[in-house]
């Protein structure tokens, strides 16, 4: 027993903001603890971005140096899928993906990393690039923090050839803007969009299948994985929707004239 | 409520509007109403875009016909108003799209700016907000003038101020003659005391649209504390389109813009606007707030400095909130021992009739009293 304590408050220890992790900067103020219930207090007008991956806590600190400041926040998620949800909805297309912990992210006045289910972002408050001391915090948060580094399996799924790059992410609700399709990963391509969803078992998945093809209305059967349809939507274009296994996936948003099925059976065929 | 009618009575209030206060029908079921003195023609229901992750399902209201929609410069670290803006960009001309900065300079709000339009591939934003302001002397000069440098830019057709229900703001806003819009969250459980300062920026000229017209219901994202029970009873069937149509239901709230994930809450808020706020929906809001009036602090501030103790009231109620509604005692306790020594040793139980008068019907007295027990 005292063993397990021991280590529950190490391990909050470790997820904790920490200013004394780089030499030279110190705490200033009290530390900030917020739940999903009062986020609002500290980032309103933006907290339902949080809430919607599953926020559960978040630790804050800020840390001064001289004259300058950083404002530390650590938000844990509900899991490590939910935290890398949130970096992958907030990232920076237009910068490389670090790899620190499972992922990050250095701006001059902006640092992110996501770390199991730990979410960790530091906010410098000057006009003024400290993009290396940054750095050395989400480092050292890395070095700190317990748990998983590598990235969502389903990331792996789908097929390179036209993925734009870095563009995998987690919708935390109604994939593609469908109640139906309840939560998943979306990849964009060159000609369209991929996604995958998973269900609690085969049998899941096939009434889901079954609800989707009354959705959308005139489909058509297309041969590849364990079931699939092709249709056209005006919303979401010419797509091709298939089952394999538990999961859901497929392609929308695909110009006339490009092949749905092979992209479609290249992505199911990657799906353990 | 002025006038000492009752809460039950204010939420059937909407029953008795003129009819001339209720914008006509367009066609598809559309509700238009005028965005005060900027002269658009919006939806009543709007379109809230922080959290929608796919442009389908904003393509789709465009096309249902709801032409107001939100962003902002934060939202997705950038990244919605470039959803946003791609969702819109085959219909610009025929919707209004509002957006805001958190800048507290003229420079850094006017380089946000210049990021939204770039992000939302525009010339011009209907609306610029300046964004989750908390006191009136956060509308500076020079942000109101970074407003009217843009306006005269071309960049911005109108200036708006957003806050979260400070009628302190909306008051500053509408005494500023510079900003046209105010956007605020309004909803059903709320202070009362905003009603007549929103009516007032309407009769001034002001566009208002309203925000967190759910209350929190959707998905468990409440504005205000709720207890989990509440939730649960806002979320059975019709209740929460009974509280975006209240929301709607006067003549001084312009628009709404409920947040929207997928195209079943889509369709299902377009029908708040062909449908009028009725007496059942008064019924099940009204059995809403039955449920937590002794328990729920609305946070109107009307308590603020009454207690000859000096306690801080509506601070410690939302403490106990914290441990006896979501089961977060640590983080309550935390809280009430960050008070000043002397507001910790106030005990309740020691006056003999309590000064606190609510407005809203909570039980101040016990409730204080079992916070005091609790964490001190």
């Amino acid at each position: 027993m005292k063993w397990f304590l021991w280590l529950a408050a190490a391990t909050v220890a470790a997820q904790t903001p920490d200013c004394r992790l780089v030499p030279g900067w110190t705490q200033q103020g009290p530390a900030r603890t917020y739940v999903a219930d009062n986020l609002f207090e500290y980032i309103n007008g933006n907290a339902e971005g949080y809430l919607i991956y599953r926020f559960v806590e978040m630790h804050g600190v800020t840390c001064r140096s001289g004259s300058d400041t950083i404002v530390f926040d650590v938000s844990e998620m509900a899991d490590p899928e939910f935290a890398y949800g949130i970096f992958s909805a907030t990232r920076d297309p237009k910068l490389p993906i670090e790899k620190i912990g499972m992922a990050a992210q250095i701006h001059p006045r902006k640092g992110v990393l996501v770390k199991d289910k730990y979410y960790i972002e530091l906010a410098v408050n000057q006009e003024k690039d400290l993009s290396a001391v940054l750095r050395a915090f989400l480092v050292a948060m890395d070095r700190r923090i317990p748990g998983r580094t590598t990235l969502p399996e389903a990331l792996g799924w789908f097929p390179a050839e036209k993925l734009v790059a870095d563009s995998v992410r987690l919708v935390p609700e109604s994939v593609l803007g469908l109640r139906l399709l309840r939560r998943g990963y979306i990849a964009q391509y060159d000609y369209g969009k991929a996604f995958v969803v998973p269900e609690d078992s085969p049998e899941a998945a096939a009434q889901v299948m079954v609800k989707l093809r009354a959705r959308i209305g005139e489909t058509t059967p297309a041969k590849l994985a364990d079931e699939a349809f092709l249709a056209s939507d005006r919303y979401l274009g010419r797509l091709c929707f298939f089952r394999q296994g538990r999961y859901l996936g497929g392609y929308a948003g695909l110009p006339q004239g490009q092949d749905a099925v092979a992209p479609a059976s290249a992505l199911a065929a990657r799906i353990p | 409520m002025p006038g000492g009618s009752s809460r039950r009575e204010f939420l059937g209030g909407g029953l008795t509007l003129p009819a001339l206060a209720v914008a006509p029908l367009g066609a598809g079921g559309v509700r238009y109403r005028t965005l005060g003195r900027t002269g658009l023609k919006v939806s009543t229901v709007g379109f809230g875009c922080m959290i929608t992750s796919d442009a389908s399902v904003i393509q789709r209201a465009a096309d249902m016909g709801i032409n107001h929609f939100d962003t902002a410069r934060i939202y997705r670290g950038g990244n919605n108003e470039r959803m946003v803006g791609a969702a819109l960009k085959g219909c610009r001309q025929s919707v209004y799209i509002a957006s805001k900065t958190q800048a507290r300079t003229r420079q850094r709000a006017l380089e946000d700016l210049d990021a939204s339009l770039r992000e939302l591939g525009t010339d011009y934003l209907d609306v610029w907000h300046l964004h989750d302001r908390t006191s009136a002397a956060e509308l500076t000069d020079e942000l109101l003038d970074a407003q009217q440098t843009a306006k005269k830019q071309g960049k911005i057709r109108f200036a708006g101020v957003s806050t979260h229900s400070k009628a302190e703001v909306i008051r500053a806003a509408v005494a500023s003659g510079r900003i046209d819009v105010v956007l605020t969250a309004y909803n059903f459980v709320m202070d009362q005391g905003l009603e007549p300062v929103l009516e007032a920026a309407h009769k001034a000229g002001l566009g208002v649209v309203a925000m967190k017209v759910m209350a929190g219901g959707y998905r468990n994202t409440p504005y205000y504390p709720t207890p989990p029970g509440a939730k649960a009873r806002l979320q059975r069937e019709g209740a929460l389109l009974a509280a975006l149509k209240w929301s709607i239901r006067d003549p001084w709230v312009h628009t709404s813009i409920p947040s929207m994930v997928d195209v079943e809450q889509l369709e299902e808020n377009f029908r708040a606007m062909s449908s009028p706020f009725t007496e059942a929906d008064g019924q099940l809001l009204a059995a809403h707030l039955e449920l937590i009036r002794p328990l729920y602090c609305r946070m109107c501030g009307s308590c603020t400095g009454t207690c000859p103790q000096g306690l801080p009231v509506a601070d410690v109620l939302r403490y106990l909130t914290y441990a006896d509604g979501y089961g977060q005692f640590a983080l309550g306790r935390e809280k009430f021992l960050a008070l000043p020594e002397e507001a910790r040793q106030v005990r309740c139980r020691e006056c003999a009739s309590c000064a606190v008068r609510c407005p809203n019907g909570v039980r101040v007295a016990e409730r204080l009293t079992r916070a005091q027990e609790w964490f001190a």
